[in-house]
């Protein structure tokens, strides 16, 4: 049982998946640029940019795996 | 002068802790987050990839709007926010060995990913023991994996790329999870009153 067409639902799903990714790796870059200068010896600001690493590292995953899923790469 | 030193002594005095009743429109919209289980458990029986998408798309669409709700409604409270990641845990834990269950996933992936998590959630006892008190450690890096969590029950239900997205998703937990550890287990923990919100 189905509501959307096949291409439909693969279309929504990429664009779900690489938009939501590629937003992600902007937002932590963004997040990331505005600790620069911050202590890096405070450990809440090394917890900050490791997560923010870790938010890069899943957005470009979520990009890479949406143009597999696409046959680009 | 009188009113001056009335106003001083008032700025002193630390302000009444505001109680937030447990039933407010923000644990309301967690709790609901149960309610796409069980849909979710029948797509998946009955192989609608589709329906079982947008059901764990309304259970992680849910889990943003209860913070949403929590600030538009003013009822923020340490309680919700255990409970928001109560409610994360059995949705996404059932979620994922749900789509396991049924062969939608990889079973090797997904027992290191449900294995990590339950270590995750021992060490996070744990700190609260060093501690003293009941705390929760913020790992930045943990809120991003739990997100991910939700996806990868996605990527199962829609089979999008799963065993990619799978594989690559049990490093990042791993250094999460041992980034975290050494937080939770090693570095001296905060004091209360400058404990991270």
């Amino acid at each position: 049982m189905t509501f959307l067409s096949d291409s439909v639902f693969r279309m929504i799903v990429s664009l779900l998946t690489a938009g939501v990714g590629g937003a992600w790796v902007v937002h932590e870059l963004v997040l990331m640029n505005r600790l620069r200068g911050a202590n890096t010896k405070d450990p809440l600001v090394r917890d900050q940019w490791f997560g923010y690493v870790i938010g890069i590292a899943i957005g470009v995953i979520g990009v890479v795996g949406t143009l597999r899923f696409n046959g680009v790469l | 002068m009188a009113s001056t030193a009335t106003a001083t002594s008032e700025l002193a005095a630390p302000a009444p802790r505001r109680v937030v009743p447990i039933i407010n429109p923000a644990n309301a919209v967690t709790a609901s987050r149960f309610l796409t289980l069980p849909f979710l458990w029948w797509a998946v029986d009955r192989g609608y990839h589709q329906w079982a998408t947008l059901f764990i798309f309304t259970c992680a669409i849910l889990d943003k709007v209860d913070g949403l709700m929590a600030r538009v409604f003013d009822c923020k409270s340490a309680f919700g926010e255990l409970f928001d990641a109560i409610a994360d845990g059995i949705c996404f834990g059932f979620g994922l060995v749900l789509v396991t269950a049924y062969g939608w996933a990889p079973l090797g992936p997904v027992s290191v990913i449900v294995s990590l998590g339950v270590l995750n959630t021992i060490l996070r006892f744990v700190y609260m023991k060093r501690a003293g008190r009941a705390t929760n450690y913020k790992s930045y890096a943990m809120e991003r994996i739990v997100a991910f969590t939700a996806y990868q029950i996605g990527f199962a239900t829609s089979g999008m790329e799963v065993r990619f997205f799978y594989w690559t998703f049990v490093p990042i937990m791993i250094i999460t999870v041992a980034y975290d550890a050494k937080r939770m287990l090693i570095d001296p923990v905060p004091p209360a009153s400058g404990a991270r919100p």
